[in-house]
């Protein structure tokens, strides 16, 4: 009895909670499409907000420069973040055992401070050397830099939920290291190696602050633009820029499920081929 | 020897290159950020000798006016939002968790994901949505206007209470992941064995749900109590100067004011009262388990 009562509270409850976690996005979806210039009054239908934000050359470049932040560093955060995450695997009980304070470091360290530390150096750098003037260069480095231990993690944590006699196995059959690679630690990091990418990906995407702070004047992204066009007050395309975004995101949301569903489906046949 | 060479060799190629990245690009500029915090303030507000504790003694409130704690509020008012924050999402997250795993395996998936995908989008663009939804004008202002808890034609933003809505909205998937995975894990023998000794639903929760999601309930806390003690976006757009946090008080000595020095300090005193936290949730996450395993 008392537990129906609880099931029915408890669908409410989730409920409101949909509510609470997609009210925002669905007004800034909504407004979007209003008319007039207000969060507060619908208007009308219009695309005028649309049609604007594709005439805006500084939006269009603020676009570029946020899908290619976030693809380049996602790319090398995967390949140095995995054989990270490898090593660590690999030499963690051995030399290396004081790696797992430099990965935790960025994991923990406030992104404010992170992104300050970051601006400051690259200056302080930049004044002597002439090198890593702000802009995307800079980005992409400190990107990759908060990225790269998220990915040696999700790495690392898959090597040790895997059985130890594995590596001997390998190790048996004299397998030359670039077989072992090949046929034994892709294969299994496959599924590893998609979740950090998905993760690296949704870290650099979400992140404002360590981008703020390490952009140049030529590096502008979506949500800087964003950020500055609030501060300014100027806010009528907001609303688009920030549907665009969300709307991709939903996209990506739509993918991983699909792969998700592809990759429960193909991971027994691709056991029973490669065992 | 060749082995021994092999080995090296293999140990450079796969780590060097992701270790070097953080050696560089992190550990070297947090060295060059504490040291700053010891200089003094010069003329452009870049850091100069001689070595002081001048900007210590500027944020602990001592300027040419004598002593003012507004810095020293702001530090408890990071902390007192965190907390609030923080309690808020546990309260949100445990029922989230539970029902998630009570429902059917193949729907549990899609069930977390809608529970993630909010957190997908930029930060910025969350804050926008619920600047949005708390402008003046707006359904919901109107209501909190007409049960008087806002002046009419007053927002609810920037306000403190948005500031805590933000931090909950923003942070409520990483609570709800962890306790889902130790729901899932959760040993329903000892619950049903507690029903059947008629213990009251809160007894049943305290001595058989608990202590099984306790793991849980620590991961979720450091993840979420740590970046919302670091919090700068939300504070900024939703708080506006009512509910400033220690991040945006260490910001603005890099952008607006100008005092680098003192904006280092600022740092230092965010990352140890960061590890100050990480170690008191160790300690009570010990103390909880009765001492019986290491939570964190």
């Amino acid at each position: 009895m008392r537990s129906v009562r609880l099931d029915y509270a408890l669908r409410v409850f989730w409920g409101l909670l949909l509510v609470f976690l997609y009210a925002p996005l669905a007004v800034v979806v909504f407004f979007s499409f209003n008319s007039i210039n207000s969060s507060a009054r619908f208007a009308g239908f219009s695309l005028q907000w649309y049609e604007r934000l594709f005439r805006n050359e500084a939006i269009v470049s603020a676009l570029m420069n946020t899908v290619v932040l976030a693809l380049a560093s996602t790319l090398i955060a995967v390949v140095i973040g995995g054989l990270l995450g490898y090593g660590f695997y690999r030499y963690r009980l051995g030399r290396l055992s004081w790696l797992v304070w430099l990965i935790y470091l960025p994991v923990i360290m406030p992104d404010i401070v992170f992104g300050i530390a970051e601006m400051t150096f690259f200056v302080a750098i930049n004044e002597r050397l002439g090198i890593l003037s702000p802009g995307l260069g800079t980005m992409v480095i400190a990107h990759v830099t908060f990225q790269v231990p998220f990915v040696a993690l999700l790495v690392n944590a898959r090597l040790l939920s895997l059985d130890p006699q594995l590596f001997e196995a390998c190790h048996d059959l004299y397998a030359a290291p670039w077989q072992r690679a090949r046929f034994f630690l892709l294969p299994v990091l496959r599924p590893a190696i998609l979740s950090s990418f998905l993760l690296a990906l949704t870290l650099s995407i979400d992140d404002f602050v360590i981008s703020f702070f390490t952009a140049g004047p030529q590096s502008t992204t979506l949500p800087i633009y964003i950020w500055s066009a609030i501060k300014k007050g100027v806010t009528p395309e907001v609303n688009a820029i920030a549907t665009l975004m969300i709307g991709s995101v939903l996209l990506v949301a739509l993918f991983s499920l699909l792969a998700q569903h592809g990759s429960s489906g193909g991971k027994q046949s691709k056991g029973g081929t490669k065992a | 020897m060749s082995v021994l060479h092999r080995e090296t060799r293999h140990m450079l190629f796969t780590v060097a290159p992701g270790a070097l990245c953080i050696f560089v690009f992190l550990v070297l500029p947090s060295v060059y950020l504490v040291g700053m915090a010891f200089l003094t303030n010069g003329p452009y507000g870049l850091p100069t000798l001689p070595l002081s504790l001048q900007s210590f003694r500027e944020l602990a409130g001592f300027g040419f006016l004598g002593w003012s704690p507004g810095n020293l509020y702001t530090l408890i008012r990071s902390v007192w939002q965190t907390l609030l924050a923080t309690a808020l999402v546990i309260l949100l997250a445990y029922p989230a968790a539970y029902y998630i795993s009570t429902r059917p395996a193949r729907w549990r998936p899609l069930m977390l994901l809608v529970i993630v995908v909010p957190s997908w989008t930029n930060q910025v663009i969350r804050s926008v949505g619920w600047m949005n939804i708390f402008a003046p004008g707006t359904p919901v202002s109107d209501f909190a206007a007409l049960l008087g808890l806002t002046a009419p034609q007053m927002g609810l933003f920037p306000s403190q209470f948005a500031v805590i809505v933000g931090l909950v909205y923003n942070f409520l998937p990483f609570m709800v992941l962890p306790l889902y995975a130790a729901f899932e894990r959760l040993d329903t023998e000892q619950v049903e064995a507690a029903k059947d000794l008629f213990a009251s639903p809160m007894a049943v929760f305290r001595h058989a749900v608990f202590p099984q999601t306790l793991p849980g309930l620590m991961a979720g806390t450091v993840l979420v109590a740590i970046p919302a003690f670091g919090m700068y976006v939300v504070t900024e757009l939703l708080g506006g100067g009512k509910a400033t946090m220690i991040g945006n008080l260490v910001a603005r000595q890099f952008a607006q004011a100008s005092n680098w020095p003192l904006g280092a300090a600022g740092a230092i005193i965010m990352i140890a009262v960061t590890l100050i936290g990480l170690k008191v949730l160790r300690d009570l996450g010990r103390r909880l388990s009765g001492d019986r395993e290491v939570v964190l």
